[in-house]
């Protein structure tokens, strides 16, 4: 860890204030959970930290508005986990945040800064040891070619096939979320798909947040296939893993029992969250089987493109999908 | 006297009041941190220290010393102390990745933190061989490479021959990879000065060995050395010698005549400590068809370092599983780019048994033999190896309760023929374990106040294991007073040699002195040799306020002199061979295993152990050491795997949350049995060893349920979902 400064902004508009005037290379601190762990591996050096984790102002929860659901940016994981409403009406928003890290992490860490975490990849938080584009632009990536167990499947490249790890942007994915952004050049709102970028020529740039904008709050459309819907998550161990494979999944149907709209994201899987709208559309118009629903899981993995270790999560993948759409299923209203 | 039904130390270890050895801290306590090498194998040309020494609040950088100031403290297993003879900051030389490059100390931790990140080093790199197949991987016969009578081929009859000659044979090869301890505690304490005095105080399982390797690394009398080891949070092999830290830290300590802290971050410990080393196994066993073994061949490839061998014991246990007239061991060390590897619980035991128990598994399959009525045909009382009794051996009695509690009688032989209403397979499976009954020389110093207090000095190291509450028991029930007049010291050099506690020895170990201690009380008391006694009142009769007596014990056949070998740190346990008997503890697993229909998660509801390990000393401890066997066997086999990238060397996984040891979410049902008879010949308690057999097993009988539930004969652990789906 290297010497930094440190400023704690009382009002969301001092933070911003702040963030205008601070260098280059500052962080917003939430939780820490992410940032403050790669700080100690020297990964990120920042010169300044605005920290906005007792922002209260940006840390509501909020399910009674018609059609939409909004988490500020502050809110606990674990709050927004154990929300009644949310468990209720988008088990999958609930779910994949419940399945993530561990009780303490989820108690400290936020739903904002929970979108921004980088990835697991040993050979990027392991340092100086290992060449990795993402961390040393141009210097190689180790993963190809090494233990890739964990990498990605989907939008990779030959600069990078670090998996995004985390588990509540797939969620959010599936069903169209937004965040709103704050900046010195005013607000903005950003889809969900449009936040994460595949890696490409410059795996360093993960997002399209310019480093002086503020996530504020996440909005979900609320819609029949969230209550429809789970966050199956298959890892090593029972807890405290990221996802070997995930499938946030959404179901809703007619009333004649046939499937109007489905969600079908990915975890685990791919350098950035991966919706699979093909598959999606397998199941529009169809009633939920266990041969269409694993026909929809075959054609979400059909552009696999594995490594030497990975081969497996296809196959475990494809699965993984037909029973997301069985629980998600099981929990529409019909 | 009622049993407690806690161990007498949890309230200390709950409330925080248990210090372990970071924890004794002082106003000016430095810290340190080291830098380690990138690079895994070659030279390291140039340490620049410059950013690092700029860095405010830093004391010193140290890059190297002087071999005369610091020398090799010598392989635990070769005569020395230290988990590996190499000390590190000595030379040039780099062995491995992480090896530590340079010392920095400070102020702070956040600023030898800092200063250790921003050492840089220039180094000449060399070609790694990580695996044990890879081009630059050496082979050694290890009978040939190291000529001691007990590391020699264990041969019995002629196995090649009688192997051929079976009707039944099965041959197969199983691989076990590389895997870390992984200790709660980290690894590391505080390093002090007094005077001329050195005393360090860091959880070990054998203060003695630092105490001796420290006198012999800095050219110091060791009575001018005290270790302080009350606690250990946790050693499970990786603490059972010096580590190459503390040498280092105790120049730096008197340089700077400030005490040093030092806790060594979780990744460090990966690469500079010691580990369980790859290993691959070939078994070849020959039977009759009802499956009465004639034959057995266990050839075993091992890991070791380029600068130790580290041996293998693996045969030790196969050649006495069961009772088989021919048996040929064959052991080979393999030596590759990485420190030393080591103990770490049941260190050949848990491989040889994984091997061996899949394959008289799969022998009961081939013979169409129920697995658990096939072993206790083949049971047998007497020794094959030497023709001498067991000293005691429940094994069949194990096999049979086990079978019982867990209801195997309800278990269908065919492979995928059960299956749970949700549609998982389920499979049973059912393994053997044993492990040698070692005991080591002990010292026990024990006093009695007139207020009725006992205090016990005694060889012996509280490493979660239990033994402070196994010891209290003893002296609580053999004397009628309280727990809570009962003070136990381990651990500690200024009260007893202290032994390495290691290999299930140590309970035996050490109640054997107490219980000689306690004689000689009794006699100096003048109290009959059994009935309960009135401490306080006894003690006041002889006129004085406290009465004070030593014993010193040994274990059966060893000459009195070995006592002065473990005084001088050195390693001096006997067994299992002892003169007119042997000595194993045994056990036998049962489990269920439930394999999800689709993704094919692989989950453990319940598992039921049957221990025999002589007389059960402390009730609570003994059976959560099981508990904490089964949970480890668990992880050991269907999880934990330290990752190797062979272009880099060192080990990939090596943090809390990427080496996947399980979680609690992972462990269902676990219940334990004792046959608890005292085994009358080892020592006077009648106590064997627990804390290993416990986990020997463990992975066959998971291994043997997958296979049950899918058909699948997996021979690599870790078996992981890919393997099932
Ligand atoms: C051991 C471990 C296991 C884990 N397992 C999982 C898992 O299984 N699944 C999973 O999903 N996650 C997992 N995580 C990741 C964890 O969920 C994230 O670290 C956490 O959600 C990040 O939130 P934070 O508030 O602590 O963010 P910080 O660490 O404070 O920040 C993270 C990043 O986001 C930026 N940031 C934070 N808030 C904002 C904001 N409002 N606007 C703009 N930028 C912002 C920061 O600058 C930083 O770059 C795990 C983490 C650990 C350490």
């Amino acid at each position: 860890m290297r010497p930094f400064s440190y400023a704690a902004p009382a009002t969301l508009a001092e933070a911003v204030t702040a963030l205008a005037e601070s260098g280059p290379g500052t962080k917003i601190l939430a939780g820490g959970t992410t940032l403050y762990d790669l700080m100690k591996l020297d990964i990120e050096a920042p010169p300044a930290v605005v920290d906005i984790h007792r922002l209260a102002e940006i840390a509501a929860v909020d399910t009674t508005r018609p059609g939409e659901f909004s988490f500020g940016a502050g809110a606990r994981m674990a709050d927004v986990a154990d929300d009644p409403v949310v468990r209720r009406d988008f088990p999958a928003l609930a779910e994949s945040l419940a399945k993530a890290a561990s009780q303490q992490l989820r108690n400290m860490a936020t739903v904002g800064g929970n979108l921004l975490q980088r990835t697991r990849c040993g050979y990027f938080r392991g340092g100086p040891v290992f060449p990795c584009n993402k961390r040393e632009p141009g210097s190689g990536c180790s993963a190809l070619g090494g233990l890739d167990r964990g990498h990605a499947l989907f939008g990779g490249g030959d600069a990078c096939v670090a998996t995004y790890p985390g588990d509540w942007a797939i969620a959010l994915l599936a069903f169209d979320a937004v965040v709103d952004v704050i900046g010195p050049r005013g607000a903005r709102t950003v889809a969900i798909a449009d936040l994460h970028v595949e890696p490409g020529d410059t795996p360093q740039r993960e997002h399209t947040l310019a480093g002086d904008e503020l996530i504020v709050r996440i909005r979900v459309p609320v819609t029949p296939s969230g209550r429809g819907s789970t966050y199956h998550k298959i890892r090593d161990r029972e807890s405290y893993a990221f996802a070997l494979v995930s499938v946030a999944a959404g179901v809703a149907f007619d009333d004649r029992g046939v499937v109007e709209d489905c969600r079908i994201a990915l975890g685990g899987v791919a350098t950035r969250p991966w919706r699979a709208p093909a598959a999606e559309r397998v199941m529009i118009g169809e009633r939920l089987t266990e041969a269409t629903a694993r026909r929809a899981g075959e054609v979400a993995f059909a552009g696999a493109r594995p490594g030497t270790g990975n081969a497996f999560k296809i196959e475990l993948g494809v699965r993984a999908v037909a029973d997301a759409l069985r629980i998600a299923g099981e929990r529409a209203v019909r | 006297m009622s049993t407690p039904t806690r161990r007498v130390d949890a309230r200390e270890k709950v409330t925080g009041a248990a210090r372990y050895g970071a924890d004794r801290t002082s106003p000016d306590l430095a810290h340190a941190v080291f830098a380690v090498s990138t690079i895994g194998k070659g030279r390291v040309v140039n340490v620049d220290t410059a950013a690092a020494e700029a860095v405010p609040g830093v004391l010193t950088v140290l890059t190297r010393i002087d071999p005369a100031e610091l020398g090799s403290p010598g392989f635990v297993m070769g005569g020395g102390y230290g988990f590996q003879s190499l000390q590190p900051l000595t030379d040039d030389r780099i062995a491995y990745r992480g090896q530590p490059i340079a010392l920095v100390v400070a102020d702070t931790l956040v600023a030898a933190t800092e200063a250790a990140n921003l050492v840089r080093a220039e180094y000449e790199a060399e070609p790694v061989t990580s695996d044990l197949d890879a081009e630059g991987a050496e082979t050694l016969v290890q009978e040939e490479a190291i000529p001691l009578p007990f590391l020699a081929d264990i041969v019995v009859g002629d196995a090649d021959a009688a192997f051929a000659g079976s009707a039944v044979r099965i041959e197969e090869t199983y691989e076990l990879p590389r895997q870390h301890q992984v200790p709660m505690e980290l690894i590391g304490g505080v390093v002090e000065w007094r005077g001329d005095t050195l005393v360090v105080h860091e959880g070990t399982q054998n203060a003695g060995a630092l105490r001796g390797g420290l006198a012999k690394q800095l050219g110091m009398d060791p009575a001018k050395i005290e270790i302080i080891a009350p606690y250990t949070g946790g050693g499970f092999g990786q603490k059972n010698s010096l580590q190459p830290h503390v040498g280092p830290l105790a120049l730096a300590a008197r340089r700077l005549g400030r005490p040093i802290k030092f806790v060594m971050p979780r990744t460090q410990t990966f690469h500079q400590a010691s580990f369980r080393p790859a290993s691959r196994h070939l078994v070849r066993l020959g039977a009759d068809e009802t499956g009465r073994l004639l034959a057995a061949v266990h050839e075993v490839d091992q890991q070791t370092s380029r600068h130790d061998l580290f041996p293998s014991m693996s045969t030790e246990i196969t050649s006495r599983l069961y009772g088989i007239g021919h048996f040929r061991g064959r052991q080979r060390l393999v030596r590759t780019d990485v420190q030393t590897p080591g103990f770490m619980r049941a260190p050949f035991e848990h491989p040889a048994a994984f091997a061996f128990e899949s394959a008289v598994d799969e022998l009961a399959y081939a013979v169409g033999q129920d697995p658990v009525a096939l072993r206790l045909a083949n049971d047998t009382d007497v020794d094959p190896v030497t023709g001498q009794p067991f000293s005691s051996r429940y094994l069949a009695e194990c096999l049979r309760r086990g079978a019982d509690m867990f209801g195997w009688a309800g278990r269908t032989h065919e492979p995928r023929s059960m299956r749970a209403s949700d549609g998982s397979r389920i499979g049973w499976g059912v393994a053997s374990g044993v492990y040698p009954a070692s005991v080591a020389p002990a010292v026990a110093r024990l006093t009695a106040t007139s207020e009725g207090k006992v205090t016990v000095g005694v060889d012996g190291h509280e490493m979660g294991q239990g033994i402070r509450t196994a010891i209290t028991l003893l002296i609580s029930e053999d004397l009628s007073v309280g727990v809570d007049d009962v003070t136990v010291d381990v651990g500690d050099t200024r009260v007893a040699p202290q032994h390495l506690t290691a290999g299930s020895w140590g309970t035996a170990t050490a109640l054997q002195a107490v219980h000689a201690a306690l004689r000689e009380l009794r006699k100096h008391l003048n109290v009959a040799d059994s009935d309960p006694v009135d401490v306080g009142a006894a003690v006041a009769a002889t006129g004085q306020t406290s009465v004070e007596v030593e014993a010193t014990t040994i274990a059966p056949g060893q000459p009195p002199e070995i006592i002065e070998r473990s005084r001088a740190g050195l390693v001096a346990f006997a067994g299992p061979v002892y003169p007119g008997f042997t000595a194993f503890s045994f056990i036998a697993h049962f489990v269920e295993v439930r394999i999800e229909p689709t993704t094919r998660r692989i989950r453990v509801p319940r598992v039921v152990s049957v221990a025999d390990c002589g007389r059960v000393a402390s009730p609570v401890t003994a059976a959560s050491q099981v508990r904490g066997a089964v949970v480890w066997g668990i992880g050991a086999s269907l999880r934990e795997r330290s990752e190797v990238d062979p272009r880099f060397g060192g080990f990939a996984n090596a943090t809390m949350e990427e080496y996947p040891i399980p979680v609690n979410a992972d462990i269902g049902e676990i219940e334990v049995g004792f046959v608890d008879k005292p085994d009358p010949m080892l020592n006077p308690v009648g106590v064997k060893g627990l804390g290993e057999v416990a986990m020997v097993g463990v992975a066959a009988a998971i291994g043997n349920a997958v296979f049950h539930a899918t058909g699948r004969r997996l021979r690599r652990l870790p078996i992981r979902i890919e393997d099932v789906l």
